[in-house]
């Protein structure tokens, strides 16, 4: 074997071959197959668990925000029938004559089914 | 590393496909313990560093310049997962370095009864400062290029050239006198 030279610019092939075989690793398979286990629990994140339930969260959001603005409007409306029957029924009973938003109310609960 | 499109795999990592991520793993694990192994002199150690650089890299893969070659930003990442490793179990690595004799670390050579290449050259690499034995290895094992190791030590590449020159004689020292064991 020649004394290196501080020319040598290229590899020395043979060096590093021996040093390749004294450096080898065993189980290559089984280290590989470790990694990548530990790749898919690190590919699901806090933020991207997060990301994963937003969809469902805002078609569950939804829903309630259309059942709770069906609910309110059926109700409130029930009830703006009845105060609005109990005003035009109690105004002409007082003998004095109903407003013009005591009739328009009274006639959109006779209209309602 | 034929046959592998290793710049498409990194490219489709890069985007967060783990399975490419995963095959860059294969193609790169021999290699990435091997420069561990060289640092810490330990092969439980390699093994761990070498498992934590590839999980680094795969956190720090939104970093990475898909233009740019993969296997030295990988290495580079692997070589400081194996360096910090050292620095936090410096006591475990002081005991590896003291059990291979003053003779040994003088000769490596001259300790051996048998011929084992493998163990003498390992028993050469450990007599190197860190950065020889890194260098070396980096460039004649490994294959990269003297700009590239510098870059992935943060050293200028004058000093890589010299780590080599350096690290190289006495390497090629202790397998010379191998093959004169040989020879006889």
């Amino acid at each position: 074997m020649n004394e290196p030279s501080p020319f040598d610019a290229g590899p020395d092939a043979q060096l590093g071959a021996a040093l390749r075989d004294a450096l080898a690793m065993p189980f290559g398979a089984a280290f590989v197959q470790r990694v990548r286990a530990r790749l898919v629990t690190r590919q699901r994140t806090w933020d991207e668990e997060l990301a994963g339930w937003f969809w469902q969260g805002l078609v569950a959001a939804s829903l309630v925000t259309v059942l709770a603005g069906w609910g309110l409007n059926h109700f409130s409306a029930r009830d703006e029938a009845e105060a609005s029957n109990t005003s035009v029924a109690s105004q002409l009973l007082e003998g004095s004559t109903p407003g013009v938003s005591v009739l328009i109310a009274s006639m959109r609960s006779s209209e309602a089914p | 590393m034929t046959g592998v499109d290793e710049n498409g795999l990194a490219a489709r990592a890069s985007r967060g496909d783990a399975d490419a991520f995963g095959a860059l793993v294969a193609l790169h694990e021999a290699m990435a313990r091997r420069v561990a192994y060289a640092i810490l002199e330990d092969r439980e150690d390699a093994d761990d560093a070498a498992q934590e650089g590839f999980l680094s890299a795969w956190k720090a893969i939104g970093r990475y310049d898909p233009n740019k070659a993969f296997r030295p930003w990988l290495m580079q990442i692997v070589v400081n997962a194996a360096r910090d490793l050292r620095r936090r179990r410096r006591v475990r690595a002081a005991d590896s370095l003291d059990s291979v004799s003053p003779a040994a670390r003088d000769d490596p050579a001259r300790e051996a009864g048998d011929i084992d290449l493998g163990e003498r050259l390992r028993a050469a690499l450990a007599t190197l400062p860190d950065r020889q034995r890194l260098a070396v290895v980096l460039f004649d094992a490994e294959g990269y290029a003297q700009a590239e190791i510098a870059v992935m030590l943060g050293i200028p590449e004058g000093t890589v050239k010299s780590d080599v020159f350096h690290g190289r004689r006495a390497l090629r020292r202790a397998l010379s006198t191998v093959k004169e064991e040989w020879d006889e």
